[in-house]
């Protein structure tokens, strides 16, 4: 072979390894961005991604169907209300306005953005409604999420209006548990 | 059809895992429920009948982890 040949196709394996190099470098550092960015899910993704016991069965973990805040708080805000419309109708609960009425026996519950009502009878209009304020442990959840949590809560446990009047700023889970706020005032994926 | 677990968070509606109800390993699900429950207080709810649930079944296909609420 002329030596100008062996030039010429020396040549253009540089040049073609030239237009190549930069996308692999590219891609290999997206890839590594991308580990770390993950989040800590460690609880759920360790067990699952490290065993198969579950048997090919996950599919997904710690899948935020909305994306990130922000991004579609739109579509976030119209998924909440979905699962409240849901919820409002597990429990056997109305809507009147911006309020959502809960009957649990006797006991009448008037849920609304932050506030909790209680009428003990609510057959009896001498009976003397209560009210206090609720929140949620994760900050930021959509507001029709947090009321169609204590919708549930309330509905399986009404003993848990006498806790939040009784005892207010601590936390109880939905069998009326105290809960230590450490665990809880965080998301959980972060809590490691 | 697949089942899942999800819960509400800052995130929106997430789904914490999702399984195949007919092969997959109900005990495992349920310690792993149980070790959420453990770091969040979130206890599971069926979304088929609004109930408060101790330990998920093969026949449950949505399972909501609700978070513990305050009063104040």
């Amino acid at each position: 072979m002329a030596p100008e040949s062996v030039s010429l196709i020396a040549f253009l394996a540089l040049m073609i390894w030239g237009l190549i190099l930069p996308g692999l470098l590219r891609r290999s550092l997206a890839r590594e961005a991308a580990k770390r960015n993950r989040p800590h899910n460690s609880l759920l993704e360790r067990h699952f991604h490290s065993t198969d016991r579950f048997g090919a069965v996950l599919t997904q973990v710690n899948r935020s169907d909305n994306g990130p805040n922000g991004v579609h708080a739109f579509k976030r805000e119209d998924r909440a209300k979905t699962y409240l419309r849901r919820i409002v109708a597990l429990t056997g609960a109305t809507q009147i306005g911006n309020k959502y009425v809960l009957d649990v026996g006797t006991t009448r519950f008037t849920v609304r953005d932050g506030y909790v009502g209680r009428l003990r009878h609510a057959t009896n209009p001498k009976s003397i409604e209560r009210e206090t304020c609720f929140y949620f442990a994760l900050r930021e959840v959509p507001r029709a999420e947090q009321i169609a949590a204590a919708l549930l809560q309330l509905k399986n446990n009404p003993a848990l209006f006498d806790k939040w009047v009784a005892q207010s700023g601590l936390l109880f889970k939905a069998d009326g548990t105290k809960v230590q706020p450490r665990p809880v005032m965080e998301p959980w994926w972060n809590a490691n | 059809m697949n089942a899942r677990i999800l819960t509400f968070s800052s995130r929106g509606d997430t789904t914490l895992l999702e399984y195949d109800p007919e092969t997959a390993d109900m005990e495992e699900v349920n310690r792993v429920i149980a070790e959420y429950e453990t770091k969040t207080g979130a206890q599971p709810f069926d979304m088929a009948t609004g109930e408060r649930i101790d330990k998920v079944t093969h026949q449950q296909k949505e399972v909501l982890m609700v978070h513990p609420i305050a009063g104040g």
